[in-house]
């Protein structure tokens, strides 16, 4: 019976906080937005990455308390700190779930900042980065000589030769999977238009738009751009495509990088200065440009105000030609759709059931119902060339949720559409990955007759 | 994730991971172990040892057997959604999480039951066989993440278990491995093991004390043909009340009967999934009936006349099945919600009868005003079951001591009218000295000797449920002299 009622020595309540904050940089994270947790747990179920390991530090709530207990000195930033806060797919699922909104996504950003400026990246990681998101997406002209020279890559012959005698083998095995899906790359349509200030509108004018072409996008999905383009002036539109115009940054936030990022906003936030409406068919892109507020909490504050203002213009290309209007193609399409919501428009923007409206008022096409279609597909960026293993193992269960017997998946995002036409190629499916715009476009040209696409044979 | 290597020289570590086969089944790393140093209850928090997270039964009865033989204390943990703390490690516990069980093992809709794993989710289990027509009735407000390995534990209840009763009387049948590792089976097939000591009934709700829960055969229920769900507005919360207490009285039984008061209307307003409640109400109900098609219309039309006898401002019936989820994805988030006008919250859970309704909150609003701190209050008026949610900031010093003293006196009022101080989420931490609000020391021993069958060396979730001879003399003493006795 010694230990019967063993003496327990009861915890005390926990009414002190230590003032010792061990973020040591500025803009660091937003005590309001963890002040809203009351770590309740209705995030866990919404998150992949818990969905995955079962383990609490890889869940919304156990990231918000760790980096809650950064700031209250119970934990530095170190590379264990480091871990899930990284492995986090920024997917913005539990915002949606979360009973009191806290801003999950917000912390994990505001956490990445810290961490990167502690412990700069080194060695092939740190050079990387440097080649691709300080190196390559903020510089337009570089971007064109890529797309240049995966044109040539696929067209000359080389695409042939190195797949054939296996020399892409030499790279990691995600890297060959995506090349494997490698769209056809095109002209990019800041390059075809770059010399017109304004695309005029088909017939009348209605409104007037600016056009934010992307970097990702313009390169690798440079039609999708051009079917964004032909839907907009169709529709009464005239668009714009301000030259000075740049990426967005939501890949450097993403990484932590947020000078850059900021760096970037404001060249965005000058370059749209003179625009009503900011349209974006990139849903990542269309996130992160009305989050730039985000940036200039701490930092270079005479930019916040400036940066709330651009966000309130900032749409993405679904929910406006909802909102305002656009003409009902009519031309059939029969093909059976299904639609993923790509995270940064469902959970990020709260766009989900507009571009199912779109897709539904394209005659002949048939919705088909995905289950956990709001999940994520495991791109969340650059995450799947980041966290391989994890990215797989989300698209893995991503392509368990889409139905057998549909000919297209439509989404609103280039990262998810790489990612899915790996699945597709990857599980043996057949289905056709597609941007909901594009449909649209295709509908709309047929319908004028005009040849080439075997999308509605 | 990719394989890891243990870098640790604590031989237990090394241990426990090896009898869990390999190191991403366990956390040994202090950032890791901070995520679980509480669970939905916030006022305390404790590191744990180690998380680890087996994959069956048989491991589960290998990680028991090995803390058992080597003094080290451990505890079952499963989403960690509890409000009273049961999963929190005061002794530096070996955590057993048990969300990789998270199996739906089986479902028999002929004889209405299916089995499950501990880690398997509530809400998966009803939609998992909603489109064959059957539903889990417990429904806990965390359904959408909480275990039911927890819920076994917690005894959990919900907004539904007005008429369908709380999770033990849904259970069917239990596997246990007890705190010296051995494995047991509580009512195999489904069939209640009626000779003998109701054993299944013990279990359930011991709040991870007794043994721990690694396989459960639920009962499950034909979905009603037809529910329907009213709104009411009260501008004064008696009347509200005494609406409650008309319905029963006139022999309605509802599915549901729910209430919220002012404060937790702004919560819940100000939060994640509005409806438009108006701001400047006392009281609103939210009431649902379901059944059989031809009767429900009645009902309804009884439930509207009953309120507006009592003056009811507004009520109406949700106009299709959209509108009703919202009014319940409104409702079921409202603990998490009171983040929105709060950054700290403590959650109470407290029994009343129902007659008893007005008084006990004109008591708890007493309360509110004499501490300083706003008190919310959300509960299953329906069963007399009170959630008043104290509000507080634990940044200012002596808040979070004041708001846990407002907590126990809002429990204390519910006992000092008949009731009790515990209907769903259990005692835990919480709630330990409370149980002298309802328990004599006497009943008090009766049930820890229950206990020291079970779990004599005491290793298995210790300092939980009663309270603690270190802050009650009296009851060591007496304590004392009947173990003397004995």
């Amino acid at each position: 019976m010694s230990l019967r009622e063993k003496d327990l020595g009861k915890g005390p309540a926990c009414t002190t906080m230590k003032s010792l904050s061990n973020y040591l940089w500025s803009d660091h994270p937003d005590e309001k937005k963890w002040a809203d947790c009351t770590h309740c747990g209705m995030c866990l179920e919404s998150c992949p990455t818990y969905e995955l390991t079962g383990q609490e530090q890889h869940s919304p709530r156990g990231r918000v308390h760790l980096i809650k207990s950064v700031a209250e000195g119970k934990l530095e930033v170190n590379s264990h700190f480091m871990e899930p806060v990284f492995a986090c797919l920024d997917c913005r699922a539990c915002t949606t779930a979360c009973p009191a909104n806290v801003d999950v996504g917000g912390l994990i950003e505001e956490a990445r900042g810290q961490i990167r400026q502690a412990m700069p990246l080194k060695g092939w990681k740190g050079a990387v980065s440097k080649v691709f998101l300080q190196g390559l997406f903020p510089h337009q002209n570089r971007l064109n000589s890529l797309g240049s020279f995966l044109r040539f890559y696929q067209k000359s012959g080389m695409q042939k030769v190195i797949r054939k005698s296996k020399l892409i083998n030499i790279m990691p095995q995600h890297l060959v999977e995506m090349e494997a899906i490698m769209p056809e790359i095109q002209p990019s349509v800041r390059q075809k238009y770059k010399n017109e200030n304004v695309i005029k509108a088909k017939g009348k004018t209605k409104n007037e738009v600016a056009f934010l072409t992307g970097c990702v996008m313009d390169v690798m999905f440079s039609d999708i751009n051009d079917s964004t383009i032909n839907v907009l002036t169709r529709n009464g539109n005239d668009v714009s495509i301000p030259q000075n115009q740049t990426c967005c940054g939501a890949l450097h936030v993403h990484a932590g990088d947020r000078d850059t990022g900021r760096k970037l906003a404001k060249q965005n936030i000058e370059a749209f200065s003179g625009a009503e409406k900011v349209i974006v068919n990139a849903a990542g892109c269309g996130c992160m440009l009305k989050e730039y507020a985000e940036l200039f909490r701490e930092e270079e504050p005479e930019w916040h105000e400036k940066a709330l203002l651009f966000s309130t213009k900032v749409e993405d290309i679904s929910k406006y030609l909802h909102d305002t209007g656009f003409e009902k193609p009519k031309a059939t399409i029969n093909k059976r759709v299904t639609y993923h919501d790509a995270c940064h428009l469902a959970h990020g923007q709260g766009v989900r059931n507009e571009p199912r409206d779109i897709l539904l008022a394209i005659p002949g096409v048939e919705m088909v119902h995905m289950q956990n279609s709001d999940r994520c597909c495991g791109s969340a960026g650059i995450y799947n060339i980041t966290n391989p293993e994890m990215a797989g193992a989300v698209l893995e269960s991503k392509m368990e949720n889409v139905p057998e017997d549909v000919e297209m998946i439509s989404m609103g995002n280039p990262g998810c559409m790489l990612q899915m036409a790996i699945g597709v190629k990857k599980y043996g499916r057949n289905q056709k990955v597609v941007h909901t715009i594009q449909l649209l476009d295709w509908a709309y040209q047929k319908e004028d007759g005009i040849e080439g696409k075997d999308i509605w044979q | 994730m990719a394989v890891k290597k243990i870098k640790t020289k604590d031989k237990h570590i090394k241990n426990l991971a090896t009898i869990v086969g390999d190191a991403s089944s366990i956390l040994y790393q202090k950032v890791d172990l901070l995520a679980y140093e509480c669970d939905g209850f916030t006022v305390y928090k404790h590191s744990p040892k180690a998380v680890v997270f087996p994959k069956n039964t048989n491991e589960v009865s290998a990680l028991v057997k090995y803390c058992s033989d080597n003094q080290l204390p451990f505890l079952a943990r499963g989403a960690g959604t509890g409000l009273s703390g049961g999963a929190i490690p005061l002794n530096n516990e070996v955590i057993i999480s048990l969300v990789k069980m998270k199996k739906l093992l089986n479902v028999d809709l002929e004889n209405r039951l299916a089995v499950v794993q501990p880690g398997y989710v509530n809400l998966k289990l009803t939609n998992s066989i909603s489109d064959k027509g059957y539903y889990y009735a417990p429904d806990p407000s965390s359904q959408s993440c909480c275990t039911i390995g927890g819920n076994v534990a917690e005894n959990a209840g919900g907004a539904h278990c007005l008429k369908y009763g709380v999770t033990t009387n849904h259970i069917l049948g239990l596997e246990v491995v007890l705190p010296n590792g051995d494995i047991i089976e509580l009512s195999e097939n489904g069939i209640l093991d009626v000779p003998g000591y109701d054993l299944l009934g013990l279990l359930t709700g011991s709040e991870g004390t007794l043994g721990i829960v690694t396989k459960i055969t639920v009962r499950i229920l034909k979905s009603p043909e037809s529910k329907q769900t009213v709104l009411a507005y009260f501008d004064r919360v008696d009347d509200g009340s005494q609406a409650v207490s008309d319905i029963i009285s006139a022999g309605i039984v509802p599915a549901a009967l729910e209430m919220m008061d002012k404060t937790a209307i702004e919560a819940v307003e100000s939060a994640a999934f509005p409806v438009g409640h108006p701001r400047d109400i006392a009281a609103v109900l939210l009431i649902e009936v379901d059944g059989i098609a031809a009767g429900i219309d009645e009902q309804i039309n009884q439930i509207l006349e009953v309120c507006k006898k009592r003056n009811v401002r507004e009520v109406r019936e949700a106009k299709d099945e959209q509108e009703r989820a919202s009014w319940w994805a409104n409702r079921k988030t409202g603990f998490g919600a009171m983040g929105a006008i709060s950054p700290d919250y403590l959650v109470q859970d407290g029994v009343i009868p129902r007659s008893k309704l007005p008084e006990v909150l004109k008591r708890i609003e007493q309360i509110s005003q004499e501490s300083g701190l706003r008190i919310a209050n959300i509960f299953h008026a329906g069963d007399g079951n009170l959630h008043p949610l104290v509000l507080f900031d634990a940044r200012i010093p002596g808040e979070t001591d004041k708001a846990i003293l407002a907590g126990s006196a809002c429990l204390q009022a519910c006992a000092d009218v008949g009731g009790t101080i515990t209907g769903e989420h259990g005692v835990g931490i919480e709630k330990r000295e409370e149980m002298r609000f309802v328990f004599n020391d006497e009943e008090i021993i009766a049930q820890t000797n229950i206990r020291e069958v079970f779990n004599p060396k005491n290793l298995l979730n210790a300092g939980k449920l009663f309270p603690t001879p270190g802050r009650c003399g009296e009851i060591k003493q007496v304590m004392k002299e009947a173990t003397t006795v004995s």
